[in-house]
């Protein structure tokens, strides 16, 4: 029996959002692509489960760089060009913000945003709208020169503010607008998603964040992220791509500096020209590179030398009451004891307990979304991985009931009922969740810290440097672009962007 | 604009680079390859584990307990009580999976002679594996079997403190497991089994049960037989009977044949308690496609060809439209690996490529993108037509 073809253009190992748009993009041009997932579906952790007959979103909150129908952002452009048609449903409110002494419901737009924001802290408008106008014009430039990369000296004439913001922490630009603290507290509920504190998180990437998230609102698919997934994965199929599930790779092959294929876990051993791989460079220079010495010490000094990121912990509810009857009124609430991020970063190094947290209910973006007369509420924390290396497999069950009623108990005392008296089902999504169903290296899905030591221009401007085995790509959070689903399909693409590069430099080479 | 001036802020791009390639010049050349988190998750979940049978004993004249363990002599995954295993059987060089309740304790698939075991019924005549456990099922057989599997146990953030279990025939094999963890120490509730037998020298695991009564642990034998002699409660398990025995806030859980979910649905919905108080295990696969609503009755004798993609082959086998496509790949030697085998789990999720089929209604488990996309349960799917599968290589 002969399950594979004897070669593939491309193989693409991990069928998540960023494997799946390396994909589509490389069958776009007429490559032959082979993806195997380990899992029995597509999406990683973007997908949903089945709960007693109620499907339930397993991890998406928000799907930014989506933008709507008349003005779409890269992401959302991507999925139209490529045929994925997703049934996008707009999020109503950028977040509300649970602070004390604040309870402010934000909504998304510049002028809009800026406006409430002034509602809660009077006289701050002005300031308030600089600093998002500011984040605008870096994130219009960080787009423009993904595609069209440019000289220094050109650079600082056309995008000024990006330069000149390049060197800084988020606090150090923050600081310069000299704005109440209050304010401030309201400019950084949603920061969580890229994780680091403000004193070592690139200001670059704030700004990203902010004039996606704030300027442009964000999006869910109707039947869940698994919709996105499925649909991308579908596409990818009908576009010629061969994808198998439940196929574990656990060695990359490599020859004289070169990737020539796969091994999996079955024993299959599949060759092409290219592989792009999800999992993290840290599995891949540790476990997967075979033989092992063909993995150079730089490699491991790189991965070595950069700190694994966030991953999460959500206690995921189907109440038996709908958000209407339990007074819960918004898609999405940030609470914590204080919004000094450095502060919150350093406890999420621990077990617990956490202060700030992340609430979603979608009925109120999606009506539908669980069955008449109930509604899904879930609790997220991300933590850092330091704290969950500690636990055991005896202790495991113990800790995770612990956390999750540490975070229903946190989120009881903002809504004033016991969340617990209405669980028709429940989900407790952990570390070792994400480990399970995706293999990612820690559990983590974050990929690498945004920080001041490992920033996005400089993983710009060394990244042909980093590339240590030829014709081996990587995809997926640890790269460039950082966490969060839409970053995921721009890595996904770079990844496949840079495959296509090579292809076309070997044949103007070979004439 | 201006952050601190001029030559500082047009140097922030050289500055960050140069301080991420100091930190990887400064970072250790040696492989950092311990992955603990990973490790959990493979401790609790290993996926599947080559077993030995080392023990079978009888549990009633009409069922027997058998014990395995790993052959490689390490711990069992740590598992919920009340929770399932799924073997997978060499018969005659074909694998053919089931699922079964684990009726052990978890605390005892960790101990220094760590096992397992399911307790199984001798079927009526229609239960292939069934039989094959209690008639051939030799000590020293080797299987793959997954574990734990299934939503079927005592959740402390939704469930009550006191709980309830009705239990029909071989039904029973959850709430041993649970019965056993209580009596250990290791469960804080308050089990009270009400048990449903036909008749009182065919109780299953009776004196296992006898053993684990105590402070919170308290068994209720129901006998809907004739038997004259016979002091304890009588008949099924009604509302009321099962009101006799409730103490103030229960969540109640269900595990038995089919024909007793029909009817404790019915009695259930009396008790007047919150939807999420009553949990219904899932009862494996449907032993008679052709009872359910929707069922092209006409079509049940039918034998249709069924493409099987893998990779780039294909195979055509014959499947029968009163039998899953499941059943049809066991059948003709194609490895199509299940779990829950109820439709619920999602293990077996499938695309169907061509064809109609039918979906047996009862614990569909499927995403609604996945029904749009033609996805299918193997376990719960029929042909109706000649059709065409993909499913994962094994």
């Amino acid at each position: 029996m002969k399950f594979y073809k004897d070669h593939y253009d491309v193989i693409v190992v991990g069928g998540a959002l960023a494997g799946l748009s390396s994909a589509l993009m490389l069958a776009d041009k007429g490559l032959d692509v082979l993806v195997l997932e380990r899992h029995n579906l597509p999406g990683g952790i973007a997908t949903s489960f089945v709960r007693g007959g109620i499907e339930i979103e397993a991890s998406l909150h928000e799907m930014m760089s989506i933008g709507s129908k008349e003005h779409r952002l890269k992401v959302g452009k991507f999925f139209d060009d490529m045929g994925v048609d997703i049934d996008w449903l707009r999020v109503p409110e950028a977040y509300h913000a649970s602070l004390p002494g604040l309870e402010v419901t934000l909504h998304p737009g510049f002028e809009t945003f800026a406006k409430e924001v002034d509602a809660a802290v009077p006289g701050t408008y002005e300031k308030v709208l600089k600093v998002l106008n500011l984040c605008h014009t870096v994130f219009d430039s960080v787009n423009e020169l993904s595609i069209h990369p440019m000289s220094k000296p050109q650079m600082l004439l056309k995008h000024e503010a990006f330069v000149k913001t390049a060197g800084y922490s988020t606090k150090e630009v923050l600081d310069t607008f000299d704005l109440p603290q209050k304010a401030l507290d309201l400019l950084a509920p949603y920061w969580i998603y890229v994780g680091s504190g403000f004193s070592d998180l690139p200001f670059t990437i704030y700004s990203v964040l902010m004039a996606d998230y704030v300027g442009y609102g964000s999006y869910i698919p109707r039947k869940f992220s698994h919709e996105m997934s499925l649909k991308m994965a579908e596409r990818a199929e009908a576009m010629g791509v061969q994808i198998e599930y439940r196929q574990h790779v656990d060695k990359i092959l490599v020859k004289d500096g070169k990737a020539y294929g796969v091994r999996t876990a079955r024993g299959d051993e599949i060759h092409a020209d290219y592989v792009i791989c999800s999992a993290y460079p840290n599995s891949v220079y540790t476990h997967m590179i075979e033989p092992a010495s063909e993995v150079p010490a730089k490699a491991i000094k790189m991965v070595n030398g950069r700190k694994l990121s966030l991953t999460a912990f959500s206690v995921i509810l189907i109440l038996d009451k709908t958000a209407e009857e339990l007074g819960i009124k918004d898609y999405s609430v940030f609470r914590g004891t204080t919004m000094d991020t450095d502060a919150c970063y350093e406890e999420l190094k621990g077990l617990g307990p956490y202060h700030y947290i992340t609430c979603i209910c979608h009925n109120l973006a999606n009506p539908d979304a669980t069955p008449k007369g109930t509604c899904s509420y879930s609790i997220t924390t991300l933590p850092r991985v330091d704290g969950w290396k500690t636990v055991t497999a005896e202790d495991y069950d113990k800790v995770k009931h612990q956390v999750a009623n540490q975070l229903i108990e946190y989120m009881n005392e903002y809504l004033g009922f016991d969340l617990r008296d209405h669980v028709l089902e429940c989900v407790i999504e952990t570390p070792m969740t994400v480990a399970h169903y995706t293999g990612m290296w820690n559990g983590c899905i974050y990929g690498y810290s945004h920080s001041m030591d490992d920033h996005i221009v400089a993983r710009l401007q060394t990244a042909e440097e980093e590339k240590f085995i030829e014709g081996l790509e990587f995809s997926g959070a640890h790269q460039i672009s950082g966490d969060g689903m839409g970053p995921a399909v721009t890595n996904g693409r770079k990844a496949a962007k840079n495959v296509l590069d090579d292809i076309k430099k070997k044949e103007a080479a070979a004439k | 604009m201006k952050i601190k001036g001029f030559l500082k802020d047009v140097g922030g791009a050289s500055r960050v680079t140069k301080r991420r390639l100091a930190a990887f010049a400064n970072a250790s050349a040696v492989p950092q390859t311990v992955d603990p988190i990973g490790d959990v998750s493979r401790e609790w979940h290993p996926g599947a584990l080559e077993l030995v049978v080392t023990d079978i004993r009888t549990a009633s004249p009409t069922a027997k307990t058998v014990r395995f363990e790993r052959a490689d002599g390490k711990k069992l995954p740590i598992f919920y009580p009340g929770q399932y295993i799924s073997l997978a059987f060499n018969m005659d060089g074909r694998t053919v999976c089931r699922p079964y309740s684990i009726s052990s304790a978890p605390y005892e698939a960790r101990t220094d002679r760590p096992y397992a075991e399911i307790t199984v019924r001798k079927s009526k005549g229609d239960g292939y594996i069934s039989d094959y456990i209690n008639d051939q099922l030799e000590v020293g057989t080797r299987v793959m079997g997954s574990m734990g599997l299934g939503q079927f146990y005592w959740e402390p953030l939704r469930d009550a403190k006191n709980v309830v279990a009705l239990a029909g025939g071989v039904g029973i094999t959850p709430f041993v497991s649970m019965a056993k963890e209580v009596a250990h120490g290791t469960l804080p509730i308050d089990l009270t089994i009400l048990f449903g037998s036909v008749s009182s020298d065919d109780i299953i695991l009776k004196d296992e049960l006898a053993a684990l009564e105590g402070e919170h642990v308290h068994v209720v034998h129901v006998l809907s037989g004739d038997e004259p002699d016979w002091k304890g409660e009588r008949g099924f398990l009604s509302a009321e009977l099962i009101k006799k025995y409730s103490k103030g806030d229960c969540s109640y859980f269900i595990c038995g044949p089919q024909a007793m979910y029909r009817f404790l649905r019915e009695e259930v919905a009396k008790l007047d308690v919150p939807a999420r108080r009553v949990r219904f295990e899932v009862f494996g696969q449907a032993k008679d496609v052709t009872v359910f609503e929707g069922y092209p009755k006409e079509l049940a004798d039918k034998t249709f060809q069924l493409t099987v993609v893998r990779g780039i082959q294909r195979d055509v086998i014959p499947a029968k439209a009163c039998e899953s496509l499941v059943t049809a790949c066991e059948r003709a030697g194609i490895i199509l690996l299940t779990d829950c085998r109820s439709g619920e789990c999602g293990f077996c999720r499938t695309k169907v490529l061509s064809g109609e089929y039918f979906v047996s209604p009862e614990g569909d488990g499927r995403r609604a993108a996945d029904k749009d996309f033609n996805y299918v349960h193997a376990c719960s799917a029929y042909p109706l037509s000649d059709m065409t599968i993909k499913i994962p290589i094994v």
